[in-house]
């Protein structure tokens, strides 16, 4: 299959999904080539109609030296020298590389810039710019990548790209802007979204193996609490035990880490939604620096002006949101296990003391990011952290998928000490855990492989949508 | 006035600021007592056997926290107003005295509350000494556990942290804006043409209120080149502020009309009004501590974007402005070295932007589960004092910018400016000056507008107010 693109209404999710996750190739559509083509057009005139108009990087020199102006001769040259004569702008190294699919799904975002006709750029600019998905792609190394907008990990994204026969203004549309934030944010939240179903199916199976009263979960709460993220947490942990038993439940109320779910998955529904509102607003941004606006009342050349696209807020807070929600659901994951293994008739998995480390790491990792403190230049005073976030979201979605299959695991056990089975929504979810780690008497053999290979399993499971732990639905 | 509350829908924003910072009574309406009345009679909240357990339950010792200074007494009665909530449609199964005698306490002076060591399950700690007065020899079974469990203090928290940001974000636009003017930055970055380019309502806001600011400013003069990054992604960060007060209005709204006592009284199925008991994590708020902590985030990042203005305007290199904006024969070193102040006061704010997470510590086995949310508010507290110290260094920095220069900035931003001079006039080498406690004035004068919405101008008719004033 092969996604095109016309619009900016175009670069949604689920078409990300396709491009990045799905591997799918892009066209662009014959809309978005005539759209293109009048863009430029436009933008040639307004730049014929003045030579010396200020117009970032193409009358001018680029960065600390904005105000030296590019004599009329030497533009299309200079234009050209962008990424040659300078040297290509990619410089950071270590720390690994971000995963092939992101880099794809950058590629994707980056072509939201075109297609509205604001890059400037001719239509086989962006065609070439699709083509890159149909090759092999660059490794962007994930230090060293944080800098005044995102030149710096484009210049990575774009090293294969073709730019000897450029034009006038469009070397900066390849460059400039903030496609990485949208795609680090579209990345993130789709898997998310399965992360947190994932979670609250393994919580539901806690419930069930602590034997927690339900009313906890009660839907009289979705009115008196008021809000519709705890609302759906509460409709989703209620999905997940419907045919619940009553017999064998505790009497007394449960501990607080029972009682609470629902109001802190509520706050992982509300970062999660975060995460894909800044992605959804993001991929269909126009972000570049400068940007052009095609000609309307008063402005009948268009316009080409400088502004600051090229700086992504709102996905940075975003994904620090997350990545603190997934460290109070790690804690709460440890709490359970807790829980589980003081009140366990039997064997348990011998797992919790390993908990209390992994809730520390994502703790850490929800430290947030802000806008850096370092300065490159006067002109270059403020950097994009999105990077950063991004990779400290990862580390503390990595934790929480361990402790969620720490949980699993105990909850599994826990119940076949017991004898009891789970609510029926929740067998297919038991199967799949104990064909990875099966319960024992006396607990089971090498705990720390096995719980190992579930938090692999889960962490594939949020990359591909599947069912958790791998079951497909 | 008097605030009248009869149903949830009466625990408003609005509401809450009349009878917190407003000083308002409160009265328990009729309908809220019909509805009290109908679950505390029949329901499980009576019985001779529950006062006697009633009479026998402890009720957690006040003293319990300590330290840290204590809660603004506006926020206490906020607190006392939100607690209100949970009884008005009855389902605390709470007697309408009860609540009334609650109410009454609005009338009284205000406890003071630690805000040290209140983190425990729920809110029952610092409930206690916002009760302590609360006279409770007669209080039926479940009286006790609906007074003190629930989560008011989130939500009284959170609506106040609302009010104060929601005010600090217009003001802190204002000064962008005169910051903008007193660089000559080029406008472009605040275009009309940018709210469907970027396709964000909140950024949206942010350049419609700089734009408002900047209207009948003129291009001449302004540098032809582009600006430092910290001005053209101003609408941008401003726009980030946006989103994370709307956030904290919201979690206040949702919070304040919350039902959250641990136990809930609802129809049972024979639709017995309060004849089915709920026990529920309601004690814990989940909402208001996350976004506390995103708005301390916005703060720190605002404060380093506006220190960086700062350095923009002190640097003539950058700014093509007078060397460390000195007036003309005047001695000293002008504003420069609050370039350097300004760098503490984002340092404070970065460090009070770590979040407060579910806390690590663990009461008992029970009560496993502790609320972070007087830790995020303290830190919020602290991250706002300090984009107040940075943003009256970058007004005070743009109003020496202006003066300099011999210049004025468009109209919408002469009240602003006037507000400025007010308290902290232009730096004209006459007089004997402490600069410090000037700056530190003019903070704590934006401290305070947070808190009324008002900038309000100290001095006007005098020196460099007056010059501005007989200009416009």
């Amino acid at each position: 299959m092969t996604v095109a693109i016309n619009s900016r209404d175009d670069f949604t999710l689920e078409n990300y999904r396709r491009v990045a996750m799905g591997g799918e190739s892009v066209t662009i559509g014959p809309e978005a080539r005539r759209t293109m083509a009048e863009g430029r057009a436009n933008f040639l005139r307004l730049l014929e109609s003045d030579r010396t108009q200020f117009i970032y990087g193409v009358t001018s020199s680029f960065g600390p030296r904005a105000k030296l102006t590019i004599p009329p001769d030497q533009q299309r040259a200079h234009g050209r020298a962008f990424g040659f004569r300078r040297g290509n702008w990619a410089r950071g190294f270590g720390g690994g590389y971000l995963d092939e699919r992101v880099v794809r799904g950058i590629l994707f975002a980056r072509l939201a810039n075109f297609v509205a006709g604001n890059s400037k750029a001719r239509p086989d600019v962006a065609e070439r710019l699709a083509a890159l998905l149909d090759g092999p792609l660059p490794r962007v190394p994930l230090d060293g990548e944080v800098g005044a907008g995102e030149v710096l990990p484009m210049a990575h994204v774009m090293s294969g790209f073709r730019r000897d026969d450029l034009e006038e203004g469009e070397a900066n549309p390849l460059i400039n802007g903030s496609p990485v934030s949208a795609a680090l944010a579209a990345d993130t939240a789709l898997q998310a979204c399965h992360r947190l179903d994932h979670a609250e199916q393994i919580f539901a199976l806690s419930v069930e193996a602590f034997g927690a009263p339900l009313d906890a979960y009660d839907d009289v709460l979705d009115d008196l609490w008021g809000d519709e993220d705890e609302a759906s947490a509460l409709a989703a942990l209620r999905r997940q035990l419907e045919g619940a038993s009553p017999d064998g439940r505790a009497s007394a109320a449960a501990p607080a880490s029972y009682r609470v779910l629902g109001r802190v998955l509520g706050q992982a529904h509300r970062a999660v939604t975060g995460a894909e509102d800044a992605a959804r607003v993001s991929l269909r941004s126009v972000t570049d620096n400068p940007v052009y606006v095609p000609p309307g009342e008063g402005h009948p050349l268009g316009r080409a002006f400088s502004t600051g696209g090229f700086h992504n807020a709102t996905v940075y807070p975003a994904l620090n949101a997350l990545a603190a929600s997934w460290a109070d659901l790690t804690l709460l994951a440890q709490r359970h296990v807790t829980a589980l293994c003081t009140a366990a008739v039997s064997a348990p998995t011998g797992l919790e003391p390993a908990l209390g480390g992994l809730v520390e790491e994502a703790r850490a990792a929800a430290m947030p990011t802000l806008l850096p403190a370092a300065v490159n230049d006067p002109q270059d005073d403020v950097s994009s952290p999105t990077f950063s976030a991004y990779r400290r979201q990862a580390r503390a979605a990595e934790c929480l998928d361990s402790a969620l299959a720490a949980l699993a695991a105990e909850a599994s056990q826990a119940l076949f000490a017991a004898g009891r089975q789970p609510a029926p929504p929740l067998h297919d979810l038991l199967a799949a855990v104990r064909a990875i780690f099966p319960p024992a008497e006396g607990g089971p053999h090498d705990p720390g492989a096995r719980v190992s290979d579930l938090a692999a399993a889960l962490a594939r499971s949020a990359v591909t949508g599947s069912a958790a732990f791998g079951i497909s639905r | 006035m008097t605030v009248v509350v009869n149903t949830r829908d009466d625990f408003t924003l609005a509401n809450f600021r009349r009878v917190s910072y407003g000083g308002e009574p409160v009265r328990v309406g009729a309908r809220a007592l019909r509805a009290m009345t109908a679950v505390a009679g029949p329901g499980p909240a009576t019985g001779s056997a529950g006062r006697e357990t009633a009479r026998r339950a402890r009720w957690p010792a006040p003293g319990a926290g300590f330290g840290g200074g204590h809660l603004d007494p506006a926020v206490v009665r906020g607190i006392l107003f939100t607690r209100l909530a949970s009884f008005v449609s009855g389902h605390a199964g709470v007697r309408p005295s009860v609540a009334e005698r609650v109410a009454a306490l609005l009338d009284g002076p205000m406890p003071r509350v630690p805000l040290d060591g209140q983190a425990g399950t729920g809110e029952v700690l610092p409930m206690a000494h916002v009760l302590a007065g609360l006279r409770r020899d007669d209080l039926r079974e479940g009286e006790q556990e609906a007074l003190l469990g629930g989560a008011p203090c989130s939500a009284a928290l959170a609506a106040d942290a609302a009010i104060s940001a929601r005010h600090r974000l217009g003001h802190a636009e204002s000064i962008c804006a005169l910051s903008i003017e007193a660089f000559r930055a080029p406008l472009t970055a605040y275009d009309e043409a940018l709210e469907g380019l970027w396709g964000d309502p909140h950024e949206t806001a942010a350049l419609r209120e700089l734009r408002r600011y900047l209207e009948g400013t003129g291009t001449a003069g302004r540098r032809f080149h582009q600006a430092p990054v910290s001005y053209r992604i101003i609408p941008r960060v401003l726009g980030q502020v946006h989103r994370t007060v709307a956030a904290v209005e919201k979690a206040a709204a949702v919070s304040l009309r919350s039902v959250t006592s641990d136990v809930v009284y609802v129809n049972d199925e024979a639709g017995r009004p309060g004849g089915r008991a709920v026990r529920s994590g309601g004690f814990h708020n989940g909402m208001a501590y996350p976004a506390l902590n995103a708005l301390s985030a916005a703060w720190a990042d605002l404060a380093l974007v506006a220190e960086r203005q700062v350095t923009a305007l002190n640097t003539a290199e950058t700014s093509d402005l007078p060397v460390n904006l000195v007036a003309p024969g005047a001695p000293g070193n002008g504003t420069y070295a609050y370039g350097w102040a300004a760098n503490g006061y984002v340092e404070e704010a970065r460090a009070a932007a770590t979040p407060a997470l579910l806390p690590g510590a663990v009461a008992d086995p029970h009560a496993d589960v502790l609320s972070p949310t007087f830790g995020a508010y303290r830190r919020e507290l602290r991250a706002a004092e300090c984009v107040d110290g940075v943003l009256a260094i970058l007004a005070l920095v743009s109003s020496q910018a202006l003066f300099v220069t011999g210049r004025n900035p468009p109209q919408p931003l002469r009240p602003v400016l006037s507000f400025v001079r007010s308290v902290f006039p232009p730096i004209d080498g006459t007089g004997d000056r402490d600069l410090s406690a000037d700056g530190g004035r003019l903070q704590q004068a934006l401290g305070a507008a947070a808190r009324t919405g008002e900038l309000t101008v100290l001095d006007a008719g005098h020196g460099p107010a007056a010059v501005l004033a007989e200009e416009s």
